[in-house]
C-alpha cells in the first residue's frame, strides 16, 4: 500500500456566488455533504443486514469485501432516490407550487372563457 | 478484451482505481444525486420559467422573451434557478471528492503498474510543452489541477479521476469504457464513409483515451496515434491502452501545433476537444488539420448541439457550464459552423458538414432524460459532428 497523497482541493477559477451570504454557500455544502455521509453509512448497514441474513461472518473485513449484486444496488439506488426526495423536500415543494403556477391561466382568460358564447 | 461487457460497471482494467466498499458507495451516491437532480430538479426550471420568470420578464420589457440572452435575463435571479444551480455544482465538486479520495490512497500503486506495463502502443512525453492558456487559466470542469497538473514524480492522478469520474457524471451512459463519443463518431464515419480505409488515425485532446481506444478495432490496418497537453493524462492513457491491449501512439502535443509530417493522416477526430479550447485556437487546431491530412482525408469534431438548433430555454440551461462548472469557451462553441470555420482554415467550404448522430451506446437506456442540459450533457442521445474533408 502505498503513502496518502493529498490532491488538489479547489478548481482554479472563481466559484460563483449562489446566495447573497457567502456562509449560505458553504452551508448548502455541508449539507450536502453530510446527506452523502448518511448514505454511505446506510449501504454499510445495509452490507451488515445482508450479511447477517447470509448467516456469514460479519466482520470489517466482510463488510469492506461486500460487492453488491446489481439487485442489490438497484435497491440501494431506490433507496438514494427516495432519501434525496426527502432531503430535497423543501425544493420539491417550491417546484410543485411552480408547477400549478405555470398551469394557471391568468384570471382574466377564465372570465373571458365563460362570459363567452361556449 | 473480447469477453461480454458487464454495462452496469466501469470496466476494471488495471489502472482502474480500486475503491473500497465506502468510496464507492460515496461514488455512488453522487452518481444518485445528478441522477435526482437531472430528473427530479432542473425540470422544475421550466415551471419556474413559465411559472414566474417570463412573466416577470414580460411585465418588465413589455414583451415576452425570445432568445437565449432574454432567457438569461429572466431567469438568472430566479431563486430555484439559482438553488439549483447550487446543487448542480455541488454535486460536480463532490463528485471529484470521490474519485480523488481512492486516488489519494493509491497513487503509489498506481504509478507502479503504469510504469511496469508491457511494451503496446508508446508514450513520448514533452516536459517543455507550455500549458495552453485556456487550460492554464481556470481548471476546466471543476477538476482541481486540470488535465496537466503534476502533484508527483510520473504522476497520473488526474486520469485515474478523471477516468471515474466521467463514469459517475455520465451516470454510466457513455458505456463500460466511457467510450460513447468515439463509438458514435465511428458509427457516423462507417455509415457515411464504409469504403474509407484510413492508414493513420489521430486523436486531438484524446484525454485517457476514452474514445481513442474504438478506432483500434474499428480500423484494424490503421496506426492510431493521440495528443493531449498533460501528461498525467497520457501517462493514465497510455496504461490504460495497454491494459485493453490498444496499440495507440501516445504524445504530448498541442493540436494547435504538432510536429507530425505534412499530410501524415487520413483521418483526425477529437471528442468534446473543441469546447475546451478557445475561438482563436479552434481555428488554428482546424488550420493544423489542413496541414495534417493527406488529400481526401476527413477531420470530424464531436461536441453536443449547436445552440441555433435549439429552443432559446434549451440552449439557456445548456450554456448553464459556461458560468457554472468553469467551462469558459462552451458557450461561444456552441456558435461555431463548421462552413464558416472550414473556409477560414483551408478548407473548401462545399465539404464542410454538420450532423446529429444517435449515441451509439443503447443499453437499459429508460434512465436516460433525453434532454442537453447542464450538468448532464451525455444525456441527449445523440453527439453533433461536424468537420471537413480536404
Amino acid at each position: 500500500m502505498s503513502d496518502r497523497i493529498e490532491l488538489q482541493k479547489k478548481a482554479k477559477g472563481q466559484r460563483p456566488e449562489y446566495f447573497a451570504d457567502p456562509a449560505i454557500e458553504k452551508t448548502l455544502s455541508i449539507t450536502m455533504a453530510l446527506a452523502g455521509e448518511v448514505a454511505v453509512m446506510r449501504d454499510r448497514l445495509d452490507t451488515i443486514e445482508r450479511l447477517l441474513e447470509a448467516g456469514g461472518p460479519v466482520s470489517r473485513s466482510a463488510i469492506d469485501a461486500y460487492i453488491p449484486s446489481p439487485a442489490v444496488r438497484a435497491e440501494r439506488d431506490a433507496w438514494r432516490d427516495e432519501f434525496l426526495g426527502n432531503v430535497l423536500r423543501i425544493v420539491h415543494q417550491e417546484r410543485e407550487e411552480l408547477q400549478q403556477a405555470a398551469a394557471a391561466r391568468p384570471y382574466e382568460d377564465v372570465v373571458r372563457q365563460v362570459e363567452s358564447a361556449e | 478484451m473480447n469477453a461480454p461487457l458487464d454495462l452496469k460497471n466501469q470496466y476494471a482494467h488495471a489502472v482502474l482505481p480500486q475503491t473500497s466498499s465506502d468510496e464507492f458507495a460515496r461514488q455512488e451516491f453522487v452518481k444518485s444525486l445528478k441522477f435526482h437532480l437531472a430528473s427530479e430538479v432542473s425540470l422544475g426550471n421550466r415551471d419556474a420559467f413559465e411559472g414566474r420568470a417570463a412573466r416577470q420578464f414580460a411585465k418588465a420589457e413589455g414583451r415576452a422573451p425570445e432568445t437565449m440572452q432574454d432567457v438569461r435575463k429572466a431567469m438568472q435571479d430566479d431563486p430555484y434557478f439559482r438553488f439549483w444551480s447550487a446543487l448542480q455544482r455541488n454535486s460536480q465538486e463532490m463528485m471529484w471528492k470521490a474519485a480523488q479520495l481512492p486516488v489519494e490512497r493509491q497513487l503509489g500503486d498506481l504509478i507502479a503498474k503504469a510504469e511496469g506495463a508491457g511494451a503496446c502502443g508508446s508514450l513520448r512525453l514533452d516536459p517543455d510543452l507550455p500549458v495552453p492558456r485556456y487550460h492554464a487559466a481556470v481548471d476546466i470542469h471543476c477538476m482541481p489541477g486540470g488535465y496537466h497538473t503534476e502533484f508527483v514524480p510520473g504522476d497520473l492522478a488526474n486520469g485515474a479521476v478523471y477516468d471515474r469520474a466521467v463514469y459517475i457524471y455520465a451516470m454510466g451512459r457513455m458505456g463500460p469504457l466511457n467510450s460513447d463519443i468515439g463509438d458514435t463518431t465511428i458509427a457516423y464515419l462507417k455509415q457515411h464513409h464504409p469504403d474509407f480505409k484510413p492508414r493513420r488515425i489521430l486523436d486531438m485532446g484524446c484525454t485517457v483515451g476514452h474514445s481513442t481506444t474504438p478506432y483500434v478495432d474499428a480500423y484494424p490496418d490503421a496506426e492510431v496515434y493521440a495528443i493531449d497537453v498533460g501528461a498525467p493524462v497520457l501517462r493514465y492513457a497510455h496504461a490504460r491502452a495497454q491494459s485493453l491491449g490498444k496499440p495507440i501512439h501516445f504524445s504530448q502535443q498541442n493540436a494547435e501545433s504538432t510536429d507530425f509530417e505534412d499530410g501524415f493522416f487520413d483521418l483526425i477526430v477529437s471528442h468534446i476537444l473543441v469546447h475546451e479550447t478557445s475561438n482563436q485556437a479552434i481555428r488554428r487546431i482546424m488550420r493544423e488539420c489542413h496541414r495534417l491530412l493527406a488529400g481526401g482525408g476527413i477531420v470530424v469534431h464531436a461536441e453536443t448541439p449547436p445552440y441555433r438548433d435549439l429552443p432559446a430555454y434549451d440552449a439557456f440551461m445548456l450554456d448553464w457550464d459556461t458560468r457554472n462548472n468553469n467551462e469558459p469557451f462552451w458557450g461561444a462553441s456552441h456558435e461555431l459552423k463548421a462552413e464558416v470555420i472550414a473556409a477560414e482554415t483551408g478548407f473548401d467550404p462545399a465539404e464542410a458538414f454538420e450532423a446529429y448522430q444517435p449515441s451509439a451506446f443503447e443499453a437499459e437506456e429508460a434512465r436516460r432524460t433525453k434532454v442537453f442540459q447542464g450538468g448532464d450533457f451525455g444525456g441527449g442521445g445523440a453527439w453533433w459532428l461536424w468537420g471537413a474533408r480536404k
